[in-house]
């Protein structure tokens, strides 16, 4: 198979590297190869965080090349577009609304771009846009640090990754505390059937 | 990061997902690694955390020491027993290292050992982005370069043997994206390990008078030679792909190698690839046969060429007609930052005219527009961090005529708007270095600024400096009781060690007193208006003083309040806000922004309620988003 590549994007705290942490573990279960990329130390702290997954078959580069990401999984919209460069027309890009205004941004007294105009500039890249009320359901499952999970939740459900959802679930169990685990169950549960929502 | 009690099973073929420095951690109990020394430093900290999770149950004796030169010296202690022993420390901590290390080249070792260096290509979270490779060639000590993982797992054994057969220490030389990557690690049969010693006596060998010296040197390139020859025979030296006419020849090591293999495969080349997983000595007669057999060779790494010098050296005496493709003359691959997919395959269609499959033209185009507008997103201090109260506090009160020197840790990102506090930084303690010539040269009020790890990694020696020789500067010790930015690991003002036992804290202002220091003040930062007036004293002290601003970390505090279920009560803005926007060019917080229609607004989601932004409000305009169900102070 040929590597089927993912790019996670958002802000240092929402989670990112634990998700990308699920998704390889996920892989492994179904004796696929995987390669993650995480970045750590200064550079998460409230930084622009960017992890990749790579799954297939011969994957050996943890790093996805541009214009080739099949799925790009965005935590928070300006950084999902931030990594557009990873985009062809056939990528499918799942983004999160949780707005976080960089601060460099507050400081030039400039209030966060509207939603409307990311997603067109998105759109330039590929038209297969999913926006998912993450915060929204992050918090109705019980807090809002878990966006995260009700994102796999809605890239899983799209079918178009190599990952079956029992495979991911396991993951979760596995690598989530289990004092969380009911939250993350619910979360993901929330994120896997909005998406199966859109659909009817 | 998966259950650190896997890394204990004893279950040789089992396959986990490991981060690269995790597989390390792995590898030294598969090596019968017995002491292990670190300091914290990005991208090598996991190594040493996952090594601390399971010390105890694995009967290895670890420790974070004070700083590398101290990891290299107990290690190389250690191993002078007889006990194998590992020290891992970042690129930059192998310079704190290298006067042990170059010298322990001369004196070798008995038990193996390994010193891990993990560079950062691209300074993801570095002050600079050198090679390692190079120490390894001047100080004549062998250097391993893994891939993946799986490679940096199984090399630690491997580097332990050559050390033990070569009686030299090994360098283990990763990148961030061997560190921290993640993939399938397979595991191999746990070792038993001896942390039993015994020491020899043997003057001419380990006392490094001149004397003595002089043969260790001739000794040392004795070893080098016999290391020469394990580089020939050694598995991770090979040719990793054939191709069908040999057009190319590719040598490549480490990360690069793996964009390298892919990038061969998109563009359809027709290239062998000699693979360099011993880099230092390199394998010379193997090289030399390599070059012999193409006409253009290719020489794939990061940062330096420092494999395509050897390689260019090679030729001249074993290949004169081949061409050598790299950095050196015409640069194919660019020397700084780190390599990627693209990069690698933009230098070999310029290498070979073959054209890659992505317009990268009309991309690059696309994305231009798309990111002209979209605003960076540097690392910030944390909502609710203390260092922003300190510095808030320090600007204030010395201000724009203040200089203010600064150090390594997250209290570096205090340089950036609107906090402006950080106008020098180059080294682990190097704020209080550059403080005292600064104050020397200006007479500026010189605040240095320092975190609590790095005090007791560096601060010491240029703290004796500045008092002895009686520079008038102000040392402001940012103390939130943990190495924060590495990822929360103790050091000795902590009260516990690598071990996970508790231990007896060492206090700041005691050392501080102890070295002499006449003017040594503690305060809380949050207690805004002591700190302001703390401050005042010791910016008119005539000699140097030093304060401790102690709070601790607002990730660790937040961590322990949502572990005891404590309630975290946000701030919100109220109806007495005028818009001023204070708080905002004040404090550069992340969880205050502004809503569409421009007014103040503070992100419940990120505010954790340290109340320095109601503080500083000029309006009285913030308050608690509601009343809280106690137990919250």
């Amino acid at each position: 198979m040929k590597a089927f590549n993912m790019v996670l994007a958002g802000v240092g705290g929402q989670g990112i590297l634990l998700a990308a942490e699920i998704l390889g573990t996920a892989a492994i279960k179904e004796r696929l190869d995987v390669r993650v990329s995480e970045v750590h130390g200064m550079a998460q702290r409230g930084g622009a965080v960017v992890s990749m997954v790579r799954i297939g078959e011969n994957v050996l580069s943890p790093l996805v090349l541009d214009g080739n990401a099949d799925v790009i999984l965005g935590f928070e919209p300006m950084e999902t577009l931030r990594n557009a460069k990873y985009a062809s027309e056939k990528t499918l890009i799942i983004m999160g609304d949780e707005q976080i205004s960089p601060p460099a941004l507050t400081l030039r007294g400039e209030s966060y771009p509207r939603i409307d105009e990311i997603l067109e500039k998105l759109k330039r890249f590929s038209k297969n846009v999913i926006m998912v009320e993450a915060l929204r359901l992050a918090k109705e499952a019980g807090s809002s640090l878990v966006q995260n999970v009700v994102l796999l939740g809605a890239l899983i459900a799209t079918g178009k990754t190599p990952i079956k959802k029992e495979s991911l679930v396991e993951a979760l169990k596995e690598l989530v505390p289990a004092k969380y685990l009911d939250m993350n169950m619910k979360a993901f549960e929330l994120g896997y059937q909005y998406v199966k929502n859109l659909g009817s | 990061m998966p259950d650190p009690k896997t890394l204990l099973e004893n279950k040789p073929g089992k396959r986990a997902l490991l981060l690269g420095n995790e597989a390390i951690a792995r590898g030294i109990l598969e090596a019968g690694i017995g002491v292990v020394t670190t300091y914290p430093g990005t991208p090598a900290s996991e190594i040493g955390d996952a090594v601390s999770a399971i010390a105890r149950e694995a009967g290895v004796y670890m420790e974070y020491s004070v700083n590398e030169i101290v990891a290299v010296e107990v290690a190389g202690g250690a191993a002078n027993c007889g006990v194998r022993a590992l020290s891992a420390m970042k690129h930059v901590g192998l310079n704190v290292a290298a006067d042990a290390l170059t010298t322990l080249a001369y004196v070798g070792v008995r038990g193996g050992m390994v010193v891990v260096a993990a560079d950062d290509p691209e300074c993801y979270s570095s002050q600079n982005e050198q090679d390692s490779r190079f120490y390894a060639w001047f100080s004549n000590i062998p250097c391993l370069e893994p891939s993946n993982p799986q490679e940096a797992k199984d090399m630690v054994a491997y580097a332990v043997e050559i050390s033990e057969k070569l009686e030299l220490p090994v360098i283990l030389r990763t990148t961030t994206r061997v560190s921290h990557t993640r993939a399938p690690v397979v595991f191999g049969k746990l070792v038993k390990l001896n942390l039993k010693g015994e020491f020899v006596r043997d003057a001419k060998r380990l006392v490094m008078v001149p004397a003595n010296s002089r043969p260790r040197h001739d000794v040392l390139l004795q070893k080098m030679e016999k290391a020469r020859e394990m580089a020939e025979a050694s598995p991770y030296n090979l040719i990793a792909r054939r191709g069908k006419n040999r057009e190319y020849g590719v040598i490549s090591s480490s990360s690069a190698y793996n964009y390298t293999m892919e990038a061969i495969e998109l563009l359809g080349l027709d290239a062998d690839i000699l693979k360099l997983g011993m880099t230092h000595p390199l394998p010379e007669r193997m090289i030399g046969q390599f070059l012999r057999e193409h006409d253009k060779v290719i020489v794939v790494e990061e940062l330096e060429p420092y494999l395509e010098l050897h390689v260019k050296a090679i030729a001249k005496d074993q290949a004169p007609e081949t061409e050598v493709y790299g950095k050196i003359g015409r640069q194919y691959f660019p020397r700084s930052g780190e390599l990627s997919p693209r990069r690698v395959l933009e230098g070999l269609s310029a290498i070979t005219g073959r054209k890659a499959l992505v317009n990268f033209e009309n991309l690059d185009k696309r994305y231009a527009e798309v990111v002209r507008e979209l605003p960076p997103r540097p690392p910030v201090l944390c909502p609710g961090c203390p260092h922003r109260a300190s510095f808030y506090a320090i600007r204030k009160v010395a201000g724009e005529k203040a200089v203010y020197p600064t150090d390594i840790g997250c209290y570096a990102l205090g340089y950036a708007p609107p906090l402006n506090v950080g106008d020098i930084l180059i080294c682990m303690g190097s704020g209080v270095g550059t403080a005292q010539g600064i104050s020397k040269a200006t007479e500026a009020p010189t605040i240095a600024i320092i975190g609590d790890s790095t005090f007791f990694h560096a601060g010491v020696p240029r703290l004796l400096n500045a008092i002895y020789n009686k520079h008038r500067i102000v040392v402001a010790v940012l103390d939130n009781m943990t190495t924060a930015m590495t990822g929360h690991q103790p050091h000795p003002g902590t009260g516990l060690t690598g071990m996970q036992t508790a231990t007896e804290p060492i206090a700041i202002e005691k050392v501080a007193e102890g070295c002499g220091v006449k003017l040594v003040k503690v305060v809380n930062p949050f207690n805004f208006k002591e700190a302001e007036n703390t401050l005042k004293e010791a910016l008119d002290f005539p000699e140097t003083s030093l304060i401790v601003f102690r709070a601790p970390c607002a990730l660790l505090l937040l961590r322990e309040k949502r572990r005891k279920d404590l309630e975290i009560v946000p701030l919100k803005v109220s109806g007495k806000c005028t818009n001023c926007l204070a708080c905002i060019k004040l404090l550069g917080c992340p969880a205050i922004t502004l809503t569409e229609n421009k007014t103040v607004a503070i992100n419940e989601n990120l505010c954790v309620g340290c109340g320095l932004c109601a503080y500083i409000c000029p309006y009285k305009a913030i308050e608690p988003a509601k009343q809280c169900r106690g137990g919250n102070a």
